[in-house]
């Protein structure tokens, strides 16, 4: 293993930052149009007009690049670390669903985005 | 109105991208595994980097349950809120390191578990403070 752990941990991140944009891009185009669930057909036209939308394409892009570092950060470490360092994503998705999708986050769900990096913490001194 | 609502169908739907999302972590790695040794210092390495997993058929079976796991996604999104959904399907934070010990043999270690055990705790508050929250629209 020739890069170090924070620098693993660093690309995590920056993974986490990019689903993140692209869990935005997707909510932001699926709440702008009346996306339909009734039927397994209205399914397949809502799924049409969501590709359709330039920005989801954009989350596609965000996704892409967020897989490539992914897959070079299990060639390194084991599976299960990666996995749980990514949940810092959990943080980042409180933040951005506050800030710019303006969802309502209670103090629970804060206190529970705080256990979460507790726990992060814990698996990265592992 | 009731966009938030979380109803049990929502609720196994989640449970099934867990599943789905720990097959796919599976394949992922088992894909990235193969290019453990490879050492990535310019763009021509990168381009090796990505040939080399393109041809692992993991890749390919992961990028599948991936595009399953958008297509149940985006139908969830549209019913409920992203900070409610994404935490509930989290069981994956379990699901991960169990498959990670039985078929990848990696060590999980006691500390570990515990960091594990607060991020499950963490998504547990977070999907409690869902009902809270249906409480006081109530």
């Amino acid at each position: 293993m020739k890069e170090g752990l924070f620098f693993i941990i660093f690309l995590i991140v920056i993974t986490s930052i990019c689903d993140t944009i692209s869990q935005l891009l997707l909510k932001s185009a699926v709440n702008s149009f009346g996306f339909s669930t009734r039927g397994f057909l209205k399914i397949v036209k809502s799924m049409l007009k969501l590709i359709s939308i330039p920005w989801v394409w954009f989350g596609f892009l965000a996704s892409t690049f967020s897989l490539l570092i992914w897959l070079f950060v299990l060639s390194r470490v084991e599976l299960n670390f990666a996995f749980s360092v990514d949940s810092i994503h959990y943080i980042f998705i409180a933040i951005a669903s506050r800030m710019i999708l303006k969802e309502k986050v209670g103090i629970l769900r804060w206190l529970g985005t705080a256990l979460i990096a507790v726990g992060i913490i814990l698996v990265t001194l592992s | 109105m009731f966009k938030n609502k979380l109803t049990l169908k929502i609720f196994l739907f989640l449970i099934f991208t867990d599943i789905l999302e720990t097959v796919t972590q599976f394949c992922f790695k088992k894909s990235a595994a193969g290019e453990s040794g490879m050492d990535i210092r310019t763009v021509y390495d990168v381009f090796l980097f990505v040939k080399a997993n393109a041809f692992s058929p993991f890749l390919w079976a992961g990028l599948l349950s991936a595009l399953l796991i958008f297509v149940i996604w985006s139908t969830i999104l549209s019913k409920i809120d992203l900070s409610v959904a994404v935490p509930i399907a989290s069981f994956s934070y379990l699901l991960i390191p169990i498959v990670s010990i039985i078929f990848l043999h990696e060590k999980v270690t006691s500390l570990r578990w515990v960091g594990i055990f607060f991020i499950i705790l963490g998504v547990v508050s977070v999907s409690v403070s869902t009902q809270e929250k249906a409480n006081i629209a109530r």
